[in-house]
């Protein structure tokens, strides 16, 4: 089969680039292994929350002071500026509403009730902004469901000054369900209907009375945000969610959602297939990728992006003493001595986690030293960047994708 | 001086709660004794936590320690009957590689039998076909009653047994100073490590029971025992590579020895003299990682590509003979130290060397010595009376479950493998949420949890995981921490609680950083996510 | 290899990290919540099962075998065949009567072949229904496929086959049970279709029903006993430079991953010789070495849906390919969902609330399509959707025969 261009990865950066591309191309297919890691997502994306352990104020003026092997510095920083620009109107076509401003980072809440810095957040998400002058607050949860902790989380907004009103709801659906089998917030979206959304918000009614906001568990709504539109609606007070722990409902509504959007607009998106090798020409270009199974029925393209992801998408896999891509078998470079991997405090600067491909300056992939110049690498399998310390995983996926793109589409 | 001082004085105070110490406790208050355990840390923590598991048959010392050997298997065959529940009957082989003696196996099978140990050889396609595992180019096969034990069930169902017969227990508690009048030792004054206040606490007699720690508890009565720290190092597999202990016919070396044990199998030890102001934190390294596995593979060539959960060390108490303060004639036999006679110090008993499989004998050695020194006559029981939890089953206790499709959900036929008859103390009750699964891995449910919470002395989350392995399985505490610090919060606090988690996801990270590559370096990073992204858990004390 | 370069065990069993992806995409956990899900049922169950079997679960009979924890998995383990392999190995429970007549497709239907309009008649009969209902656990509310009166097998060898020497180009055929026993017209368009394009059709020398009910039943000796024929002839077709095609995604999915993974018959020298005939097609279209003309006056208004082998197998996008060349046809896109029937599995009584409650996100949003027909390549998601929504369905190989212009076709073909 023979494609304008093939995306490897469906995840978020992958259905970006997929969505940006069918714009403006007639062909485009995603290879996506499995669901992705948006399955984890806070309800937030990072743009850059912090450079060298300080908050940075406004992400897109702390870009210029990036080290040069940085995705954003290898952008440019105006270049980076004008695509930041474009991406509340890029998810707002896909049906996902944002809020949030490049030029001033807000705070999201976490599970556990600490603040950390946040780009752009899903409009049902609360964030700092949205509890500043409000006196009393009501915690919601279900009763078994484990993944939600309104014990820390009230204790971290009494510590901030607010009072506290935390109440256990019973919802008969949930309780059957409870009774059954584990309760996860995946099966909790799935499960609710339309009629347990109205119980749900006449019993928070109930409890939230002298309430000013009140923050719900973000289980609702795991194809779209009509249920949670819904609660809203028939809410008296303010509603937010708050994320929970795996699994993260509202990334396997942006995942539905992107991928829903990309297909309306004629793309092609194979899940659950794994792409197994690559023919290049002689002038290194990459003319040909095999999946398993499509077998022989090899698929051609101009250009390919990829987006497999770091070690979690298995777009990098660690062996003890070296790091390999292993589809192509690009160029990854990593010290042999696995000690220089890791450090020993979890929480400290872990240098595995900046791993990443060998690239040229324009996100082209060096394989045995040569770019390939119809490849391009997008998000976490680049290097020089550490998404979780600096808050920046979906921004280097979102942006090097919009990046990548362009520049084919041109 | 004005010093906190507890009303209540014992017969004797048991310092240490490993096996060893546990075992003694246990015994003493089954003959009567008014007893204290003080323990600085948490039952377990030590040495005790850190070996093997294996039940040993003896096999392995026969060649060069008969005494052992007899030992071994004397209380192997009394630990199958008293501690049912943290015993597995798996039998257990010692193969012989091509690279190996084969003379060898005739001088073990000599030995074994000398010993008491029923070894016989077998044709190695018989033992191929026992244990599919073992590495298919052995020439030699012998088959010995090894099994596995859970050390961790084994010294909470001591502590349990002890406190039923009017023991009292102290986690958390260390001995700063052993009170003396004159060269008497008369009782120990504790530090409470939550609170830093410090108790004293009266008794007739004091048993060091402190493992390489004992060290430091004899020097504080101003007497010096010569122990060697030997470290020991072992790999945690992901799943069960073997069901039969499977070991090396050789003289005992490096990672001779896979046991399963519970969900997994271990492969260990190396051994190697450290420093004794390290045995606080014993680090693996990189060169002990790989002799374990190019050893490891020879006996059970699947370890070669077989998922690694994780490394860890413990620290052996071996002690020198008295007249040999070089440290050169080491003992593993069992050492029980009158300091009365040895150094003049009145009260004072050190019970040391051994090992896990010989506890018990070490606490009735010691019980012995103690009711000797207070005129008590009163006969050793802990070889004949079951363990709490390994007392015969009294009628069928199924209880109705979550799933009424199947008989007994998986949570609980595991939580009945880990306390045995005790599980009848977890609550599964539907309508307050206990039957909900915490550690999916190793298959804890919330009854569970609130039970070693409230029952089995459980102040944190690594004491949870030691009552209960949750956080032991494949995610390595990933999806499960949070949840079980959610219960524990109500006890400790939320502010400790979080404390807690982070001190927890750092103490599991430690164990997978120095196997961090393939999936458990992915695991890691999915750690990272949860962790430090999605909750905001991060290396500075929060907001 | 180096030591611990690769950690490689059955099924991916370890390279599982817990992340519980698949459990959202179970159909089952949803509409069964006693069903522990794949997670537990597969990876995490399995640590238990390889301590101590008693550990095996009787609740992992109601895996649909979807294979769409599968798809999900990031990590690319195998936890549909986790768990089926389990049930196979550990679930010792013998096999019910009911399970047996079902899963002997081949055999059932060529006793009830040749009685068709009497086995008809009665398997219509509301008491005929209430009768299996409580005898042996069929469920009654299930309309049972119509049995044909005349084999596909016998209509070829009567009325195709001399025909089919005059092709230089060959292709062999597995029909499977469905096209011989239930709908022979499937069959029949696909001999149209092929020699339409210039190409022969042959039967295997010796077909055997792909195993598929039998494996979910449990009869894996007699599964095993029909695969070994099955993989025989096809080597014998292969080997004479046929391949092999089919018109049953099931069929094929079975015949090219269960047989190594359930069955563990190697198959790897024909794997890629195994096709669903809509992927073979539309290779040829594809690649300009086939060309398929459409009359004019074929108007429809159709969705396609994926069933879950064909999911699990990543072939559909020849099918829709296919569908979406027929000029007079008008694609509703719907979301990929299981319709719960998972062959034998929704005719059993005890399954049948589950079955229904599965695929009711399915049913809504066929009925929200609007649609004159539902293209789908499984014979058992047809009888599911057909009997939940009313609307008609047709395999894609018998919709393209409808609106082939065969004389056209044959003209561009012929070279």
């Amino acid at each position: 089969m023979k494609y304008d261009s093939i995306i490897i990865g469906g995840g978020l950066s992958g259905l970006v680039a997929g969505l940006r591309l069918i714009k403006k191309q007639k062909k485009v297919a995603v290879f996506s292994l499995g669901q992705s890691a948006l399955h984890f997502s806070s309800g937030s994306f990072g743009l850059l929350g912090s450079v060298d352990g300080h908050l940075v104020e406004s992400p897109v003026d702390a870009m210029g002071s990036l080290p040069a092997a940085h995705p954003y510095s290898r952008l440019g920083k105006d270049h980076a500026a004008s695509l930041v620009a474009e991406v509340k109107g890029f998810f707002a076509d896909a049906g996902i509403k944002l809020k949030g401003d490049a030029g001033r980072n807000s705070s999201r809440v976490t599970p556990l009730g600490m603040l950390k810095p946040a780009w752009l957040t899903l409009e049902d998400f609360v964030t700092a902004d949205d509890l500043r002058n409000k006196k009393k607050c009501t915690i919601i949860n279900f009763k078994g469901f484990l993944d939600f902790y309104p014990d820390f989380l009230g204790a971290k907004l009494e510590a901030a000054g607010m009072k506290v009103n935390k109440a256990e709801i019973v919802l008969e659906t949930i309780e059957h369900l409870r009774k059954q089998t584990e309760l996860r917030a995946s099966i909790i979206g799935r499960t609710l209907k339309d009629a347990d959304i109205a119980k749900l918000a006449s019993q928070i009614n109930a409890v939230a009375v002298d309430s000013d906001v009140v923050l719900v568990p973000a289980v609702i709504g795991y194809t779209s945000d009509k249920h949670f539109n819904d609660l809203r609606a028939k809410v008296n007070v303010p509603v937010f969610a708050v994320a929970t722990t795996p699994m993260s409902v509202c990334g396997m509504r942006m995942q539905t959602m992107l991928r829903r959007r990309f297909e309306q607009l004629g793309g092609t998106y194979f899940l659950g297939d794994q792409v197994s090798d690559g023919h290049f020409a002689h002038d290194g270009r990459l003319e040909s990728i095999a999946t398993v199974n499509l077998g022989d029925d090899r698929l051609y393209a101009d250009n390919f992006v990829l987006a497999t992801g770091g070690f979690f998408g298995h777009g990098l896999v660690a062996e003890p003493k070296k790091v390999i891509e292993p589809i192509f078998g690009l160029d990854v470079e990593v010290p042999s001595d696995h000690d220089l991997w890791v450090d020993k405090d979890f929480f400290a600067t872990q240098p595995y986690m900046s791993f990443g491909l060998s690239t040229d300056d324009k996100f082209h992939p060096l394989k045995d030293g040569k770019p390939v110049v119809n490849l391009y690498a997008v998000g976490a399998a680049l290097g020089g960047y550490d998404a979780l310390k600096e808050d920046s995983g979906a921004g280097v996926a979102i942006l090097t994708a919009l990046n990548a793109a362009d520049i084919i589409a041109k | 001086m004005n010093e906190r001082k507890s009303p209540k004085s014992y017969d004797v105070i048991i310092i240490g709660a490993g096996a060893t110490g546990a075992g003694t406790a246990r015994d003493c208050a089954m003959r009567g004794l008014s007893t204290l355990l003080v323990e600085r840390l948490d039952f377990t923590a030590g040495a005790t936590g850190r070996n093997h598991g294996l039940l040993h048959s003896g096999a392995r010392y026969a060649v060069t320690d008969q005494e052992s050997a007899t030992e071994c298997i004397k209380e192997n065959m009394i630990l199958r009957r008293v501690a049912r529940h943290c015993v597995e009957e798996t039998g257990g082989l010692f193969v012989t590689l091509p690279e190996d003696d084969l003379a060898y196996q005739k001088l073990f099978i000599e030995q074994c039998q000398k010993a008491g140990i029923d070894a016989k050889a077998i044709d190695p396609k018989e033992a191929l076909r026992l244990e599919p595992a073992v590495n298919k180019d052995i020439i030699g096969a012998v088959t010995v009653p090894d099994g596995a034990v859970d050390p961790f069930r084994l010294t909470v169902a001591n502590v349990v047994d002890a406190r039923r017969h009017g023991a009292d227990v102290l986690t958390y508690h260390e001995v700063v100073r052993l009170v003396m009048d004159g060269p008497r030792v008369v009782g120990v004054e504790v530090r409470d490590a939550k609170t830093g206040e410090k108790t004293v606490i009266e008794s007739k007699l004091v048993i060091n029971a402190a493992g390489i720690w004992g060290h430091g508890v004899a020097a504080k009565a101003g007497i010096t025992i010569n122990m060697f720290p030997a470290k020991g190092a072992l790999l945690i597999f992901g799943h069960r590579v073997n069901n039969v202990v499977i070991n090396r016919c050789r003289k005992p070396a490096d990672a001779d020895i896979l046991v399963p044990g519970d969900t997994i199998s271990l492969i260990g030890t190396t051994s190697s003299r450290v420093p004794y102001d390290s045995v606080d934190n014993m680090e693996v390294t990189q060169d002990e990682v790989d002799i374990l596995l190019s050893e490891g593979c020879k006996i059970a060539p699947s370890l070669a590509y077989t998922r690694i959960l994780r490394a860890y060390a413990g620290v052996r108490p071996l002690i020198a003979s008295d007249n040999d303060p070089s440290g050169r004639s080491i003992s593993r036999g069992i050492v029980c130290l009158d300091h009365a006679q040895r150094d003049g110090v009145e009260g004072f008993i050190t019970i040391s060397g051994g090992k896990l499989m010989t506890y018990r004998l070490m606490a009735q050695w010691a019980t012995d010595m103690a009711c000797r020194k207070l005129g008590v006559v009163a006969k050793c029981e802990t070889a004949d009376k079951p363990l709490p939890g390994s007392e015969p089953e009294q009628g069928d206790k199924v209880r109705s479950t979550k799933a009424h499709i199947i008989e007994l959900s998986t949570e609980q036929r595991a939580s009945l493998g880990r306390h045995g008859t005790m599980a009848d103390e977890i609550s599964f009750d539907d309508n307050t949420a206990d039957d909900a699964l915490v550690c999916e891995c190793e298959q804890v449910s919330v009854g569970e949890i609130k039970y070693a919470i409230e029952k089995l002395h459980a102040n944190n989350l690594v004491n949870v995981r030691r009552r209960t392995r949750m956080g032991m399985g494949t995610c390595q505490g990933g999806i499960c921490s949070c949840r079980t610090s959610a219960i524990l919060a109500k006890k400790l606090g939320d502010k400790a609680a979080l404390a807690d988690l982070k001190s927890f996801v750092n103490e599991r990270w430690k164990g997978m950083r120095p196997v961090a590559w393939g999936q458990t370096l992915v695991e890691a990073n999915f750690m990272a996510w949860i962790y430090e992204g999605v909750c905001g858990l991060d290396k500075n004390e929060q907001k | 290899m180096e030591i611990q370069e690769k950690n490689i065990s059955r099924d991916n069993f370890e390279q599982c990290i817990k992340c519980t992806i698949c459990t959202v995409y179970c159909p089952v956990l949803a509409a069964r919540p006693e069903y522990p899900g794949p997670k537990q049922a597969g990876p995490d169950g399995e640590r238990y099962r390889l301590k101590d079997p008693e550990f095996y679960d009787a609740a992992l009979k109601y895996c649909l075998n979807c294979k769409r924890c599968e798809v999900a998995c990031p990590s690319n383990v195998k936890i549909g065949d986790i768990i089926q392999r389990a049930r196979l190995k550990y679930d010792k429970k013998p096999v019910k009567l009911r399970d047996r007549m079902l899963a002997e497709t081949d055999f059932v239907g060529s006793l009830a072949t040749t009685v068709a309009p009497v086995t008809n008649f009665f398997l219509g009969l509301p008491v005929t229904k209430k009768v299996l209902n409580a005898t042996i656990g069929v469920d009654e509310h299930r309309q049972f496929p119509k049995y044909a009166g005349c084999k596909f097998e016998s209509w070829f060898k009567r009325e195709a086959a001399p025909a089919q020497s005059q092709y230089s180009k060959k292709v062999a055929y597995f029909h499977g049970c469905y096209v011989n026993y239930n709908n022979p017209k499937l069959g029949r368009d696909f001999v149209k279709i092929m020699n339409a394009l210039g190409y022969g059709v042959q039967l295997l020398e010796k077909e055997k029903c792909c195993g598929v009910a039998k494996i979910a039943n449990k009869l894996i000796d007699r599964a095993k006993h029909d695969a070994k024929i099955n993989l025989a002839s096809i080597r014998a077709a292969v080997e004479q430079g046929m391949p092999l095609l089919g018109t049953s995604s099931t069929c094929m999915f079975t015949m090219r991953d269960e047989y190594p993974h359930l069955l563990d018959l190697d198959n790897a020298d024909v794997r890629d010789s195994m096709l669903l005939a809509t992927a073979f097609i539309a290779r040829l279209v594809e690649n300009g070495k086939a060309k398929l003309v459409f009359r004019s006056d074929y108007h429809k208004r159709i969705t396609y849906h994926t069933p879950c082998h064909m999911q699990k197998l990543g072939w559909a996008i020849y099918s829709l390919n296919l569908l979406r060349s027929i000029p007079g046809i008008e694609m509703v896109p719907i979301e990929s969902a299981c319709c719960g029937i998972a062959g034998t599995y929704g005719f059993k009584k005890e399954n049948y609330t589950t079955s229904q409650a599965i695929g009711k996100e399915l049913f809504d949003s066929i009925l929200a399509a609007n649609v004159d027909l539902v293209a789908t390549d499984c014979e058992t998601c047809k009888w599911q959707i057909e009997m939940s929504t009313g609307v008609p369905v047709e395999n894609p190989i018998s919709i393209i025969a409808d609106a082939l212009d065969v004389e056209a076709t044959i003209k561009a073909n012929r070279k």
